[in-house]
């Protein structure tokens, strides 16, 4: 079980500020999703935790460990990404990409072992990838692509998983079935997940803690029925939220105003 | 571009044919010149120097064979060999089908220094040994510039790097043609005739100073195909699966260009071998270069020596440059593999 602490981030691209003093503290299999309006700077901060880009000031670290103290090799066995806008290789078989999930294991010179091709056929089977094994990526649906998607950082077998809106463009049931697929993940394997998610209602209901974040610094960082009642949630997004109780579970709803 | 990535039994039958067709280039590459000499000559000399029977090739045969056709031959492998993998590895590391050994400045670079060398050093004469030299020493000096212009700073990717070697080769080009316009109208046919490319001053001592460089930078490439399919997923992507994107980036680009650098030092320029051959190996094995790199090195070395057979035969005793050799053969090939192709996936 790994935990996450960001301490007083800061990252800049040439003079802009993208994120500025964001501190967080997520405890082991905790699942944190950061929410907030356009350019909030929710996808630099996921990117930062996932070790993809550097901070300008501040540190990242799980488990103890400073990420920028991490080789490449060495931060790719403790956590993993799934971007918003994953690169689908043309050509390459589905049970081929899940592999590119066990390259910090193998390295670069030699074959996966008995192991990794276990851990590769465990994430398949678990997936519902089996049937698609050898098939072309390309030929997927939005669906199944980002369950292959998800597949390979489960590959990685890390204890940190950190998605940057992974339902974005999948129809309402693929979105639960993936979130739910996850979720099992989670609870099975003990995860920790940092998620950034446009969906409120989603947000909310499969995340245990809501970090909302507005113009690049920490709003609120509470749990998840806390923040999605919060009046500052409705100010980070200009307008009237609504939060209502559908069968226990909470949905939320945006009143457009009479104003308008 | 298919919707079956090829079957291991596809992968080992176009390994196989492949290694055919190479078997096929060495004996053309031999057999095929205007002393005639058969072929089972040629097979019982070459399998007398390994103690089994006596050759019954007459000395000048055996010079023919030996001092001509065979260095040749063996350059023509190394060169067809060492352009296919580089342009392979170069398309890989920057994911872009147009990518070829020339890409970071290598040709502009060893052009400029080969012109120096015939215009200002040889007299206007094609020198065995300044032209070669200042060539690599061109080459190199010209793609550790775009290194330094485009690959390196925090921001930089393989666009910054393909944009700088567009650049570092507009301006060394420019400095050569400069060269060649103050030169003699001699000097500038010898600039000709080497920027096309030709295996016609082929000798072993050739063979020798390229060979280390080849055979060390081919297995840098061909090994590096685990690392470029990892990187068909993009920079950021690779480097949170675990690569050292810039290291790789790094190790494959100056093996690539040391071993084009230290091939065109030897032949010139001879074009369309780096970009056309992994992009037909591409069309047969699928798009892992795990499979494309190692099978491009026997298909190179086999395309360019059939190039080459043909450039001396088709107009002798005058030789076709063998650019244009391998441009002629090579786009129409490339055609027919992509129709076939696209019949097959339909």
């Amino acid at each position: 079980m790994s935990n996450v602490v960001v301490q007083d981030l800061s990252v800049r691209a040439g003079t802009k500020v993208l994120i500025s003093g964001v501190s967080l503290d997520i405890e082991p299999g905790t699942w944190c999703t950061v929410i907030g309006p356009n350019g909030a700077g929710k996808t630099t901060l996921v990117e930062t935790v996932a070790g993809i880009r550097r901070a300008s000031s501040g540190t990242v670290s799980i488990s103890g460990r400073r990420l920028e103290d991490m080789s490449e090799r060495e931060r790719a066995r403790v956590v993993a990404l799934v971007p918003q806008h994953p690169e689908v290789p043309a050509g390459m078989t589905v049970a081929d990409y899940v592999s590119l999930g066990r390259t910090a294991y193998h390295g670069l010179l030699r074959a996966p072992s008995a192991h990794d091709r276990a851990v590769v056929d465990s994430v398949l089977e678990r997936l519902s990838l089996r049937e698609f094994a050898d098939r072309d990526v390309i030929t997927l649906s939005g669906g199944e692509r980002q369950r292959m998607v998800l597949g390979r950082a489960l590959a990685q077998s890390t204890m940190v998983i950190v998605l940057d809106e992974p339902i974005t463009g999948l129809d309402l049931r693929h979105q639960i079935e993936l979130l739910d697929l996850l979720k099992s993940e989670v609870a099975e394997c003990g995860l920790t997940v940092v998620a950034t998610l446009h969906d409120l209602t989603l947000a909310g209901q499969f995340a245990d803690r809501l970090v909302l974040l507005d113009a690049g610094k920490v709003v609120l960082d509470a749990p998840a029925s806390e923040v999605i009642r919060s009046d500052e949630l409705a100010h980070s997004y200009g307008m009237d939220l609504r939060v209502v109780d559908v069968d226990g579970s909470d949905v939320v709803v945006p009143v457009r105003s009479l104003r308008h | 571009m298919s919707s079956n990535p090829p079957t291991a039994r596809r992968v080992a039958l176009v390994s196989a044919l492949t290694l055919v067709g190479l078997v096929a280039a060495v004996v053309c590459g031999l057999a095929i010149g205007p002393t005639s000499i058969a072929t089972a000559k040629i097979i019982g000399d070459v399998v007398s120097h390994v103690g089994i029977g006596h050759s019954s090739l007459s000395p000048l045969q055996s010079t023919v064979i030996w001092q001509l056709r065979a260095p040749r031959l063996v350059l023509g492998l190394l060169a067809g060999a060492m352009l296919a993998v580089a342009g392979g590895t170069y398309q890989g590391v920057f994911r872009n089908p147009l990518a070829d050994p020339y890409l970071l400045g290598v040709a502009a670079g060893a052009g400029l220094g080969a012109t120096f060398a015939i215009v200002d050093i040889g007299g206007g004469l094609n020198t065995p040994t300044w032209t070669p030299l200042l060539a690599f020493a061109g080459a190199m000096v010209a793609v550790a510039f775009t290194w330094g212009v485009g690959g390196r700073g925090l921001h930089s990717n393989a666009a910054t790097l393909i944009l700088a070697g567009v650049a570092v080769s507009a301006l060394l080009t420019s400095m050569q043609t400069f060269l060649q316009q103050q030169s003699s109208s001699n000097s500038i046919a010898r600039v000709y005739i080497w920027l096309l490319g030709s295996l016609a001053s082929a000798s072993w001592r050739s063979v020798w100073l390229v060979f280390p460089y080849v055979i060390l930078c081919t297995a840098i490439c061909v090994l590096s195909g685990r690392a470029l399919d990892v990187m068909s997923v993009g920079e950021d992507e690779s480097r949170s699966l675990g690569l050292p994107v810039r290291r790789v980036r790094f190790i494959v680009i100056a093996a690539s260009s040391l071993g084009t650098a230290a091939i065109v030092s030897a032949v010139g320029l001879i074009g369309f071998v780096g970009i056309i051959v992994p992009h037909i190996v591409r069309l047969l094995v699928g798009t892992s270069y795990r499979r494309i790199l190692p099978i491009s090195v026997v298909f190179g070395a086999a395309f360019l020596v059939f190039a080459d057979t043909l450039a001396r035969t088709v107009m002798a005793p005058s030789e076709l440059p063998l650019g244009v050799v391998t441009a002629a053969i090579g786009a129409p090939v490339f055609v027919i593999i992509l129709s076939l192709r696209r019949r097959m996936v339909r």
